[in-house]
């Protein structure tokens, strides 16, 4: 397992394309957040002036450190773009004949696949932790002259779910790449699925759930992965989510890391099964 | 120093057969080519050997199957892609990556990219290689380790002649040392100078193992021209001779092939009835001819004979005078009729192992596998 580790560190630190999707990644979420704080700071919202409560404290500080990502149903966009590395790191292989090379070097199928799923969930949050610290940065220095009541654990558990939820993405997209053997697929997998097919099946539910003149249609779709996944950090939806169920609508942050988890670990589960049982 | 033993190796691709029931040797010292027409099952026969492609019976290399060595690639050398790189991972760091979890030192990856001759581009992307310098990069991958056994298929792909040249004298080279070389290739010329020995396959299945020599040797291209103006009466003495062990056919005008007898015995037959005889020649099989007439219909993919059309004619019966029929058989002149062995029947003759039902232990090892000879 050693030996899988080392390949695979050495695997995706030699290759520029890792730096420059993770350096990309922090620099835009960094230049979101700088824009975003930068325009409350400027509107001067009743919200952000002179002493700031302690839902807004933990509202704008998180919305600053993570993108926005923590208001319904924003996306964490560096999950996305970090993803794309777990995505190369199959697809390399694939893509370019590699993983024959990889298994003469390494011939532990288990190792190998492991050692991938580990290292780069490893690597991606680290950017994740990255960017988050400088994106609060960037929020502190326009928010600086306000008298915030911090709550610095509310704050870790901030990033340790966005930690999870990239860990996750990347997961999934990196399973993906396994069974089809197609990078370009994947990227397009990635992208689509949330914002395209979800969207796509909200809007069908939520005309259904109109012409039934019920809900309950509708709420279903808070089962559909992504949009389970997105509520592991999301807790704000024009007011703030409290005391919520665990599987109830919308769904709590574990039912979602829950829900999301499942699809994740069935994906993964049989990428190993695949990757053991054919062809190189 | 290490022996491979191959032993029922076999693959099924959606019902159809690639390779079945492949068993040989490579023995330390010796460079074993690996012959057999495109589609035959060469890939797929190493790919097998390395555990890369799921399939029946084993490779074990010193008595281990290659999944289980540890550090590999200080035991095997593997090449089996045309350009197994990423093309933006610099050649440097390409072997350092492989280099890495077999605990290989970086010392070693400046040294065999000065063995391959890359040591000028260590640091440029593959991306800008020739198919050449591909190669040599592969090559050098598969050198990493210092390993005692080499699997390498087509190495010679891409090479200009002095790298051809210079990648024959290499592996000859590491023989010597007594490393294991299993190498495939297509340049017959090549391998008639390289290898010592040879597996021969068609369809999959084993055609032929051995020494080269006497691959060659079993070859009916293996004659004797002997050109007279009483050919007619000398071939009626040697078919009486032969009585049936060997041919004799009439050529060309006065000229006749013979295979069965020696030039020796052609000249002493032909003093002893008083026929004139303006030339005695013992023709040698090339390797090409011995591969190309035991290989014979065991081609996977096969061209059909196309007549030159000429410019601004339509194309049909007319054109070109008669129609030719195509040559007779493999290898032109001396070469036989018969289009080699069928692919699902081995040939009963040199070398060819006889196919066991499956599994044979590994066992001694000589030109056949599991000591048949």
């Amino acid at each position: 397992m050693t030996a899988a580790l080392k390949y695979e560190w050495m695997r995706l630190t030699t290759l520029r394309s890792t730096w420059w999707i993770s350096g990309l990644a922090v620099l835009v979420g960094a230049g979101f957040t700088f824009i975003a704080a930068m325009s409350i700071r400027l509107s001067s919202p009743t919200e952000v002036s002179g002493t700031v409560d302690e839902d807004w404290s933990r509202f704008f500080l998180e919305a600053g450190m993570t993108q926005f990502s923590n208001v319904d149903p924003f996306p964490y966009l560096l999950a996305y773009a970090v993803a794309v590395l777990g995505i190369l790191s199959w697809g390399h292989e694939y893509r370019h004949g590699m993983i024959r090379a990889t298994l003469t070097a390494v011939p532990n199928r288990t190792a190998v696949w492991s050692a991938k799923f580990i290292t780069v969930a490893g690597f991606v949050a680290v950017v994740a932790i990255v960017s988050c610290l400088i994106s609060l940065v960037l929020t502190l220095l326009w928010f600086g002259g306000l008298d915030f009541q911090y709550d610095w654990l509310a704050l870790l558990l901030a990033i340790f779910k966005r930690v999870v939820y990239t860990i996750l993405v990347t997961w999934l997209v990196m399973a993906v790449t396994v069974l089809i053997r197609h990078q370009t697929f994947s990227l397009v997998l990635l992208y689509l699925w949330p914002l395209g097919v979800e969207t796509l099946l909200r809007g069908l539910l939520a005309v259904f759930s109109g012409l039934t003149g019920s809900d309950d249609l509708y709420d279903l779709s808070r089962f559909l992965p992504f949009n389970a996944g997105g509520r592991i950090m999301q807790n704000w939806n024009g007011e703030f989510d409290e005391n919520l169920d665990l599987f109830g609508e919308p769904l709590s942050a574990l039912g979602g890391f829950l829900v999301f988890g499942l699809v994740v670990g069935v994906l993964v589960g049989a990428s190993l099964a695949v990757f053991n049982k054919r062809d190189a | 120093m290490a022996v491979i033993q191959a032993r029922g190796l076999g693959k099924t691709y959606k019902g159809k057969t690639a390779v079945s029931n492949l068993s040989f040797d490579v023995r330390p010292g010796t460079v074993t080519g690996f012959l057999g027409p495109n589609g035959s099952g060469k890939s797929t026969t190493m790919r097998l050997m390395l555990g890369l492609d799921r399939g029946e019976g084993q490779c074990l290399f010193d008595g281990q199957p290659f999944i289980t060595i540890q550090d590999p690639m200080r035991h095997v050398g593997a090449l089996l892609e045309a350009k197994p790189f990423h093309p933006t991972r610099t050649a440097r760091n390409h072997l350092r990556m492989l280099a890495a979890p077999n605990r290989v030192p970086d010392a070693r990856v400046d040294e065999v990219l000065g063995i391959v001759g890359l040591a000028d581009v260590a640091g440029k992307h593959p991306s800008t290689f020739s198919l050449g310098m591909g190669q040599r990069l592969g090559l050098a991958a598969a050198l990493l380790g210092d390993p005692h056994t080499l699997i390498l298929d087509e190495p010679a792909n891409g090479l200009d002649p002095q790298g051809i040249r210079w990648m024959r004298d290499l592996l000859k080279s590491l023989a010597a040392e007594g490393r294991s070389v299993f190498v495939s290739s297509h340049l017959l010329s090549e391998m008639a100078l390289m290898a010592d020995e040879l597996v021969v396959i068609g369809r999959g299945r084993m055609i032929a193992n051995g020494p080269v020599e006497q691959f060659t040797k079993q070859s009916s291209a293996n004659h004797v021209r002997v050109r007279s103006p009483q050919a007619s009466e000398l071939a009626s003495l040697i078919g009486q001779k032969l009585a049936g062990t060997g041919s004799v056919k009439l050529v060309a005008d006065g000229e006749l092939s013979v295979v069965g007898l020696t030039s020796q015995d052609l000249g002493d037959m032909a003093f002893e009835n008083q026929i004139r005889i303006h030339e005695l020649a013992t023709i040698q099989a090339s390797l090409e001819d011995a591969f190309l007439e035991i290989t014979g219909g065991s081609e996977e993919y096969q061209a059909q004979p196309q007549a030159p059309r000429a410019m601004n004619q339509p194309p049909g019966p007319a054109y070109g005078g008669p129609q030719q029929p195509p040559p007779a058989g493999p290898g032109g002149y001396g070469a036989p009729s018969y289009g080699g062995p069928p692919p699902n029947q081995p040939p009963g003759g040199w070398g060819a192992p006889p196919q066991p039902p499956h599994q044979q232990g590994p066992q001694g090892h000589g030109n056949t596998p599991g000591g048949q000879a």
